[in-house]
């Protein structure tokens, strides 16, 4: 099989002439990923892949063409073809000249030996965070264990030309005891079986904290939430960065501009490409730009707003290496930490909810940040420092700008997570909220 | 074949063989093709335009009591047999942590070609005319306000192709070829008093370009920017105590697709979507005795609508589609299954099994699902009231892992006095539980409607086309909130 950086190297060789700006991107992957339903595994899924983007300009209309083929030859003959329907349009909205390229500093420790090894034989692995969870004395768990050895390669007709070899890992389970349950993610670029092993001892430790239920009635609670909570709603925070966010409808930020506060100052919140511990790390985004790290929010300030070249064109700035050709992304998220460890936290909330994870979080309205999501693993009700019972599903109606403004303390330990609603990975710590609005069905 | 496959049918054909040689008891090979064009603007601005072509196999064997899916893009025989290689080395390695063998249920499978028809073909909706449309519905949006400001939308085009050839080892082979178009409008409308209100539109079927002249975009979009204006600068607080509540065919469509649709899902009532998507409510032995609704609640799912946005006659395990009852006048009736969770339940495959695209395992989904309608007309269903609402379109909705929690926050809500529509109502919350809503259907309208949707399951997630429709009905009295 030829390698990543060969491919998209002819890709633009093949193509530079015809076009102002070529970019090739080029991603190969063996992946395998074992589903687990009622503490067996339910599917083992294996992925072997190579997929092409490439994106073309040509006076300043711009097409990317997303393609799984390999065969360079090919994907030249179909980018020569859209051209002349290209030159038919107008002029794009969002366009900058691709960069020239700039010395980029490799990032050490993408790749791990044994994940490539585990691939063709996850078993112990998922055998080892399934125990983990049983040792807590739960009924059953469900779960995925998914390990990834990739490669990327980006050329650009400037003259970048970059390959990053990775691997990561992502474990999630949720472990039940009765009507309980618990769940833990994690997600990283090494292996490392304590962590797995961590994710199903805590999806254990909350699905047997209590039998006990609870009821409450509706209204504004202090609220402690865990890293799995924090995660998401900073997954949206981080989205909402993004220029494109902005210049489309998508963000809060529209009301925003940087140097205005917009959260409690304990929350700090960074992009880190440059995390190799965290799996989306990378030392160049989809423009050949370098990547570094960079506060969204510093100390409740906002403090950048995440840029390709086009989008920082546009708002007339420039890029802070997190293309996205359309789209700028953060790659991972990293939260601020307090001085507290998790029972110091649930010491200081007295009265209130821990709640351990969430999901379907949607928003009425992004430019006012009104949403609302659904808590689904234990839901602890604590009276007097003590937890008094497991209230169910229960629902967070508020304004993002809200909680942000409304944290009071973090936890002084960051998780590594990422899961299906922690899509950017994120170190997060446990976080205390007061005042959040809390809903309950009618009828 | 009604298109041309890139792939020789002899390398799919070998790769079910070849899983066979190897030790599988099971083998299927799906060659899975999607193609699609969209255009985004900002504004009347092109912001991208992009092609995507998703291409290649994807693999399941049973080994050893084991289940195993591989997926590549590399459609030589030397890639295929390689994808299947994988998909049993894994599978038989992760064997013994399994207690039981996977098996699927017996069933009649399908051999068959078929395709959506079309007055329109795709490949003649040219760029300028997709921009075109784009330009002609942001002077829509714009021209429909008086004093809201309109700061930000966004366009979004959407044509795409779909085709699939499956083989499976037990006798299965069809091919298909499905069509696409969706069409999607974010809107933000601000006033300096009234702060701010955002919709997204969204239309969507199978089908060729003459959709885009059947769904009249630009006079729907004019129509509802002018009320939704409205709902901005002149909507008041939902009344405080319990009202009855008309919810719009929209509002409905979704509320049957989170609290009927997924819920019925077999492999979630088992339990395999678990640690993800959730889990269900309906526990196996609810089947067509447990009263989950009032004898007017019945939701029906059918693949087989024509010019559906999840439109399919046979599902990716090769099993004929057909229409399935949900609910049935109130009771828990029939989940939707594929061959593994069927065999479970000692029942048939009602060909639920669909995968996104190649890289993807068959799972249990939905396809087209409704509230099948009654009798009412609109002004019936209004009839009566002396003080309620009218709930006609959403933005933010959700609903708990189990099914049962869900909320749906009204966009375009109107109050409704003695009989009549009133003053728009802003942000009335309908915060429910699966049998609060369906025990309090006291009248079912008789026109239905359907509306797109990209649902999402499976891991890793698989986002799949459905409609989900119904008519306006009429609920007993309700509580409402206010949304943050």
């Amino acid at each position: 099989m030829r390698e990543s950086i060969e491919i998209a190297e002819e890709i633009v060789k093949g193509l530079k002439t015809e076009f102002d700006d070529v970019t090739a991107i080029v991603t190969s992957k063996d992946e395998s990923m074992v589903k687990i339903w009622n503490t067996e595994p339910s599917i083992v899924q294996s992925w072997i892949e190579t997929s092409v983007t490439v994106y073309i300009a040509k006076n300043r209309r711009t097409l990317v063409l997303s393609l799984s083929i390999d065969d360079p030859s090919e994907i030249i003959k179909r980018v020569k073809a859209a051209g002349p329907a290209l030159l038919k349009l107008e002029a794009s909205d969002i366009y900058a000249p691709l960069p020239e390229p700039t010395e980029w500093k490799p990032i050490e420790g993408l790749l791990d030996r044994a994940i490539a090894k585990a691939l063709d034989d996850p078993k112990d692995v998922a055998e080892a965070m399934i125990a983990s969870a049983l040792d807590r004395g739960v009924d059953r768990v469900a779960g995925t264990l998914d390990l990834v050895y990739g490669k990327r390669a980006v050329v650009t007709s400037k003259g970048f030309s970059g390959e990053e070899k990775m691997t990561s890992v992502e474990a999630y389970l949720r472990a039940f005891k009765d009507e309980m349950s618990g769940h833990w993610a994690y997600g990283a670029r090494h292996l490392d079986l304590k962590s797995i092993e961590e994710v199903g001892d805590k999806a254990g430790y909350y699905a047997t904290l209590t039998d006990r239920k609870a009821d409450y009635t509706p209204g504004k609670y202090d609220v402690i939430i865990s890293p799995l909570v924090v995660g998401n709603l900073v997954n949206y925070v981080g989205f909402m960065a993004s220029a494109a966010a902005i210049l489309m409808g998508y963000s809060m930020f529209l009301k925003y501009k940087v140097g205005d506060k917009v959260a409690s100052e304990i929350i700090s919140m960074y992009d880190v490409p440059r995390d190799h511990e965290l799996p989306s790390s990378t030392a160049f985004d989809d423009e050949g730009v370098p990547t570094y790290d960079k506060p969204i929010i510093e100390k409740g300030i906002l403090r950048n707003i995440l840029h390709n070249s086009g989008t920082a064109s546009k708002m007339g700035t420039k890029s802070t290496g997190n293309a996205g050709l359309i789209f700028p992304i953060p790659w991972n998220l990293r939260l601020s930490t307090g001085s507290l460890s998790e029972d110091d936290l649930a010491a200081e909330l007295e009265n209130g909810i821990i709640i351990n994870n969430n999901w379907y979080t949607r928003l009425q309205n992004y430019v006012e940040g009104a949403f609302s999501t659904v808590s689904r693993d234990a839901t602890l009700l604590v009276k007097n420092g003590e937890v008094v019972g497991d209230l169910g599903r229960i629902r967070i109606s508020d304004k993002i700008g809200n909680l942000l403004k409304n944290a009071s303390a973090l936890g002084k330990t960051l998780y590594k997570i990422k899961w299906w609603e922690v899509e950017t990975p994120t170190k997060a710590p446990y976080m205390l909220i007061r005042d959040v609005n809390i809903t309950k069905p009618f009828a | 074949m009604v298109n041309v496959l890139r792939l020789d049918e002899g390398i799919i054909k070998h790769g079910v063989d070849f899983a066979l040689a190897n030790g599988a008891s099971y083998s299927e090979v799906r060659y899975h093709k999607n193609v699609s064009d969209s255009v985004l603007m900002r504004g009347d601005k092109i912001a991208g335009v992009g092609t995507e072509v998703k291409e290649g196999v994807g693999v399941r064997v049973i080994v050893d009591g084991s289940l195993g899916f591989g997926a590549t893009n590399d459609l030589s025989r030397e890639g295929v047999e390689r994808a299947v290689k994988k998909a049993l080395i894994r599978a038989k390695n992760l064997s013994p942590l399994r207690k039981t063998p996977i098996r699927f249920s017996e069933e009649r499978l399908g051999k068959a070609d078929y395709a959506v028809r079309f007055r329109k073909s795709l490949s003649d909706l040219g760029l300028e005319e997709r921009v075109n449309l784009g330009k002609d519905l942001f002077r829509a949006v714009n021209e429909s306000v008086k004093d809201a400001k309109v700061p930000v939308t966004m366009f979004e085009l959407a044509t795409s192709e779909e085709e699939k050839y499956l083989v499976t080892s037990d006798g299965a082979e069809v091919h298909s070829l499905i069509p696409r178009v969706s069409l999607m409008l974010n809107i933000i409308l601000t006033s300096s008093e009234k702060g701010s209100l955002q919709r997204m539109m969204e239309f969507g079927g199978s089908g060729g370009a003459e959709l885009l002249e059947d769904w009249r975009p630009r006079e729907v979009v004019s129509d509802e920017v002018k009320r939704l204006e409205k709902v901005l600068l002149k909507g008041v607080e939902p009344p405080k105590e319990k009202v009855p509540l008309v919810v719009g065919s929209e509002v409905v469509g979704l509320i049957v697709h989170e609290s009927a649709g997924h819920p019925m899902e077999a492999d979630r009532i088992l339990g395999r979507e678990a640690a993800q998507a959730g889990e269900s409510f309906v526990k196996v032995d609810m089947m067509r005795n447990y009263r989950v609704g009032s004898d007017k609640a019945t939701v029906i799912e059918d693949p087989t609508i024509p010019g559906s946005y999840g439109y399919y006659l046979f599902d990716d395990e090769g099993v004929p589609a057909r229409p399935r009852y949900l609910y049935k006048e109130g009771l828990i009736y029939e989940a939707l299954h594929n061959r593994h969770t069927a065999l479970l339940f000692g029942t048939s495959s009602n060909a639920a099994a669909r995968a996104m695209n190649y890289s993807s395992e068959p799972i249990v989904r939905m396809s087209n699902t409704y509230f099948q309608p009654g009798d009412y007309s609109f002004e019936e269903l209004l009839d009566g009231i002396r003080l309620g609402v009218f709930m006609k379109s959403y933005m933010e909705w959700n609903i708990d892992d189990r099914r049962w929690n869900m909320r749906f926050v009204g966009l375009e809500a109107y109050l409704i006095k003695d009989g009549e529509l009133d003053l728009p109502v802003k942000n009335p919350v309908l915060e429910v539980t699966t049998k609060g809503f369906y025990s309090r259907v006291e009248a079912v309208g008789r026109e239905l409607r359907f509306y797109p949707g990209t649902c999402g399951k499976g891991e890793p997630a698989q986002g799949v086309p459905v409609w989900f429709g119904g008519p306006d009905l009429r609920l007993a009295k309700i509580g409402l909130g206010v949304s943050a």
